[in-house]
């Protein structure tokens, strides 16, 4: 599903240069739930952004199901992301001024689909992530586990292959931390590429697959113990 | 979708009460002002177009030179119309119209003095357009003696009964029947009257031989506001090329005889109402005016629309992590821009709505300021409607447009990382800039606002040349009434608190006689037109005008009635007089034989006082003894106990018999009417100023909440390194002084060239001095120091701790 190889992104400033990513290739393949782990800094939130076409690399190949995206035009790679992509983030990114219901319903809306449809697809997925009796509220309103699932559905309201989180889990307890997870890996079981950025290793666990990254390098590619055969 | 962006909307204002209050009450205010000054710009471009003919109907005005003086009138020459119908085949039909402005007029005990009465030709009706509600407008004016009044001239007289067929009199005892009764005259029209009598009627009291003369010298005398309506396709082009040889067939011998030329000037109906000034004209607008509140509008808009762009662009970081997360979900720059476009478009129309609202209970208020009579149904004219759609959909695209682009252009991972510095550093220079702007236009707006009400001060109180406080006027219109004049003056004399009483044919502000005097010059005598007054003895004394040379009128030279003349000093001048002018020779009252009938000599010389207003230059001046009671008598009272002296000249008024109610006004009141449009400008300029300061202000208010909250970071930092309130004060006040230091600069010198431009209107004027310039920049500072200090108060004073916890 996602193939990229010689990956480079620099960061310039007026005096310094950084190098976030250097010769990155990596492979998802279809269902897959990979994690990528790292210190603080070492560019895993830099790649999560341009596997999400949410930033372009300075140089290297990014295909995205076969097609080479890194030189896309702005209005296609937005057309491939509204598709095909669902985002999790660690502080959620939900807009206070919209009620949980249309939150989740906005994608939805940028993909013009019509008002009936919309219903039902929200109404599914509220049920599905067990926030339906919410669907008045506003963010603010919300805990932060409750927010986290509305950003969940939000995700996958579209139906996406590919869902990419970064640090779902990391301005939450432990408990409801361990929900979301759970939410991610029943998504992955039933077909969606996952590709989660975290620090914990807990986290990690539910992956298959662990991405190690230090200084914009891919240091070390483990298979996750459970996965293992 | 639409439903989504109107609610985003909705929800962004309920949000965010503090900053949706200064935006939409800043656009109120900008929409509500705008509104009302395109009324009345609408108005005064609209004038007369209710007339469906109005591009084919032109006012005949006069242009002659006589002996060297030029003078421009709006009448012309009774047998100019007839003449015209028959010389040229473009002229369908014509009209004339001669104004009565003082007729007394009764129906049994209904009496009143009208005011606007014109003798009119039966055509009228057939060139403009009027609304009959009783009588045909085919025969209305065809009799002698009929009149045909507007609706609420007849109600004042009859009723609401059917007055045609009744009669009303005149003092003469004339009775005119009233044979029509049209809708009252549209306020925008530039030709209002009450009444209209036949002219049928003139030619019945004067001779209708003398009436419809073709005489050469028929043309030189001016008496009516003569309209034609051309035909479908001639154009007015094709008689001002024939002009030539009319003035040669009819006024040519005349002419010659006079030392005079004619010029002929035609106005279209439509803009008659801005015809720049011209003797003898009916009441005109003035369209530097209509361009400078157009101008305002304009520009009060602006600044509303920068509150709203400033405002948007300042909260730019509140908003950037939701047009993050829009991106990032699939929205297109597009689309986030209609969002964004949507909510200052709903923004518009709540505020176009307040504003209209508003509107409809400020518009008698608006009327009796600015002097004009806009009706509510004005506000449902498609024009109008349209114009009130565009201003709100306008607004809203000008408010929008650069939130819309700028926000819209937000990098959804920059902006979702928090990393973004858009908003601060160089959009923080575009909005300074946004600041400096409206405070340029806000300080504009003082000084105009300062420099009226100085003129207007200056007008009213500048020393005249002559004592205006005190001085009584009562027009005796009654010519045989006139006669009792010196009976009167002995009687008010009783009164210990009458000083003088005179008569004269001309008052200061009410000085209308020209006529051309022979003058002594070098070598010869030569022809001249200049301004007279007749007067008896006393009136100089009365007036308190000052003789700097030679002496008054003295009752005891009874060679002075036919004599003696005192002339100003304008005249001297003019004349050529300056070393020594008594007992040069003015002869007055030329025949057209060429004879005259007085030879005077000048006994004195009186200093030159403000006989017109102060638009103008003093003009040359005579003043002759007249030998029968004139129609202006004045009282001059110690001021003591006016009520005493207004009590006993009504019934000495009374006592002589007088047909009339005693009727008066005072001098000083007769000379502030002259500046009347002026006043009104001044209230509108006020009016205006302050709401595009208050705009400017809410502005203002919004921008230091944000800067302040912005710096609330900082602010904790130094205070807990232990700066003390008055420096952290010090430091935020010093933003808002820079900014406002910067728009005055830019605004004196533009303000000064502006205020240059209207004060040049009049020959007399206040300079634009220093305490105009400081007290506008003292004022918009102050006033920008007051709104941000309630913010800067209390960032000043909050706690540290608090603050850091922030961002």
């Amino acid at each position: 599903m996602i193939k990229t190889s010689e990956l480079i992104k620099i960061f310039r400033t007026d005096e310094i240069e950084t190098t976030a990513l250097d010769r990155v290739s990596i492979e998802v393949k279809e269902g897959e739930f990979v994690a990528i782990m790292g210190p603080s800094g070492c560019g895993k939130s830099t790649l999560l952004n341009i596997l999400g076409m949410l930033d372009r690399c300075s140089s290297g190949s990014y295909q995205f199901m076969n097609e080479e995206v890194s030189s896309l035009p702005e209005k296609s790679r937005a057309n491939l992301r509204k598709q095909n992509l669902g985002y999790i983030f660690q502080n959620f990114n939900l807009i206070e001024d919209l009620s949980v219901f249309e939150n989740i319903e906005l994608p939805l809306l940028y993909l013009g689909i019509g008002s009936q449809e919309r219903k039902k697809r929200v109404i599914e997925v509220m049920e599905q992530m067990n926030i339906a009796h919410r669907r008045n509220h506003f963010p603010l309103q919300l805990s932060g586990g409750q927010q986290q699932r509305v950003a969940v559905a939000r995700a996958v309201v579209v139906k996406p292959r590919l869902i990419l989180a970064d640090e779902p889990t990391g301005n939450l307890d432990s408990a409801h931390g361990e929900e979301v997870m759970e939410l991610l890996d029943q998504l992955n079981k039933a077909g969606t590429t996952i590709i989660m950025v975290t620090h914990s290793l807990r986290d990690a666990e539910y992956s298959q697959r662990i991405l190690r990254l230090f200084d914009g390098q891919i240091i070390n590619e483990n298979i996750n113990r459970k996965f293992a055969l | 979708m639409f439903y989504s962006y109107l609610r985003s909307a909705f929800r962004s204002i309920t949000r965010n009460r503090f900053y949706a209050f200064i935006n939409i009450a800043g656009l109120s205010a900008g929409i509500i002002t705008a509104l009302f000054l395109m009324l009345y710009v609408w108005d005064e471009l609209s004038f007369d177009q209710h007339n469906n003919k109005y591009k084919r109907i032109y006012r005949i005005e006069s242009d002659f030179t006589i002996s060297g003086k030029h003078d421009r009138f709006a009448l012309a020459a009774t047998p100019m119309g007839p003449a015209f119908k028959l010389e040229f085949p473009e002229v369908e039909s014509f009209v004339r119209l001669y104004a009565d402005d003082n007729i007394r007029l009764s129906y049994e005990n209904n009496q009143f003095t009208e005011k606007r009465i014109f003798y009119a030709d039966s055509t009228l009706f057939s060139i403009f357009d009027h609304t009959f509600i009783y009588g045909n407008p085919d025969d209305a004016l065809k009799d002698i003696n009929s009149i045909v009044m507007t609706q609420s001239m007849a109600l004042k007289y009859f009723g609401d009964k059917n007055p045609i067929g009744l009669s009303v009199q005149t003092e003469q005892k004339r009775n005119l029947k009233v044979t029509g009764v049209v809708k009252d005259c549209s306020s925008n029209s530039h030709l209002k009257f009450d009444g209209l009598i036949s002219t049928v009627t003139i030619g019945n009291a004067i001779g209708t031989e003398r009436f419809n003369s073709m005489e050469p010298v028929a043309f030189w005398n001016l008496g009516a506001y003569t309209y034609i309506l051309l035909n479908e396709n001639s154009n007015i082009q094709q008689i001002h090329d024939r002009i030539p040889a009319f003035y040669t067939k009819f006024m040519e011998p005349v002419g010659k005889q006079i030392n005079a030329s004619f010029n002929l000037m035609t106005t279209r109906l439509d803009s008659t109402h801005h015809r720049e000034h011209l003797m003898g004209d009916l009441p005109t607008g003035n369209k530097s005016y209509v361009w400078i509140f157009l101008g305002v509008s304009v520009f009060i808009l602006l600044l509303a629309a920068i509150n709203y762009m400033n405002m948007a662009t300042a909260r730019s970081s509140a908003r950037a992590r939701e047009v993050g997360i829009r991106k990032v979900v699939g929205g297109h720059r597009l689309q986030i821009m209609s969002q964004f476009f949507g909510e200052s478009m709903l923004l518009s129309v709540i505020s176009t709505i307040i504003a209209l609202a508003l509107l409809f209970i400020l518009l008698p208020s608006f009327n009796q300021l600015s002097g004009k009579e806009l009706s509510y149904s004005l506000m449902f004219k498609p024009f109008m409607l349209s114009i009130i759609a565009g201003i709100a959909i306008i607004t809203g695209i000008i408010s929008g447009a650069y939130p819309a682009l700028y926000l819209s252009s937000f990098e959804p991972m920059v902006v979702l990382r928090g990393t973004t510095t858009k908003g601060r550093s160089s959009k923080g220079f575009l909005r300074k800039t946004l600041v400096v702007f409206q405070f340029v236009i806000s300080i504009i707006m003082i000084m105009a606002s300062i420099t009226v009400a100085k003129q207007i001060y200056f007008l009213q109180n500048k020393e005249l040349g002559f004592e205006k406080e005190n001085v009584m006027i009562c027009e005796l219109t009654d010519s045989t009434f006139r006669k009792k004049a010196p009976v009167m003056r002995n009687e008010l004399l009783k009164n210990p608190h009458v000083l003088e009483v005179s008569t004269s044919n001309g008052i200061p502000g009410s000085v209308n006689a020209i006529s051309v005097v022979r003058v002594e010059q070098k070598e010869k005598m030569q022809d001249m037109a200049l301004n007279w007054i007749l007067m008896d003895t006393s009136q100089v004394g009365l007036m308190k005008y000052h003789i700097i040379m030679g002496r008054d009128f003295d009752p005891r030279m009874g060679t002075d009635a036919q004599k003696a003349v005192i002339i100003n000093e304008a005249a001297a001048r003019k004349l050529g007089w300056t070393d020594n002018p008594l007992g040069k020779k003015i002869d007055f009252d030329i025949e057209l034989d060429g004879t005259a009938r007085y030879h005077t000599k000048v006994v004195g010389v009186v200093k030159d006082f403000h006989y017109v207003s102060l638009h103008n230059e003093i003009e040359p001046l005579l003043f002759f003894l007249q030998d029968r009671p004139g129609y202006y008598l004045t009282i001059k009272t110690d001021g003591i106990n006016n009520q005493n002296v207004i009590d006993h000249a009504g019934k000495v008024w009374a006592t002589l018999g007088s047909q009339n109610p005693f009727e008066f006004r005072f001098l000083e009141q007769n000379m502030l009417e002259m500046y009347s449009a002026e006043k009104k400008t001044a209230s509108i300029f006020r009016i205006s100023g302050i709401l595009s300061i208050f705009i400017a202000l809410l502005g203002l208010l919004g921008l230091s909440s944000f800067v302040t909250e912005r710096r609330s970071r900082e602010i904790g930092i130094r205070k807990i390194m232990g700066a003390p309130n008055n420096i952290i004060m010090r430091m935020l006040y010093r933003e808002f002084t820079v900014l406002v230091a910067i728009a005055f600069l830019i605004a004196a010198p533009a303000g000064t060239w502006l205020l240059q431009q209207w004060l040049a209107n009049f020959a007399f004027h206040i300079p634009i001095s220093w305490d105009i310039y400081l007290l506008s920049g003292m004022l918009a500072l102050s006033i920008a120091l007051l709104t941000t200090s309630w913010h800067t108060w209390k960032a000043a004073v909050s706690i540290p701790a608090e603050a850091i916890k922030y961002e």
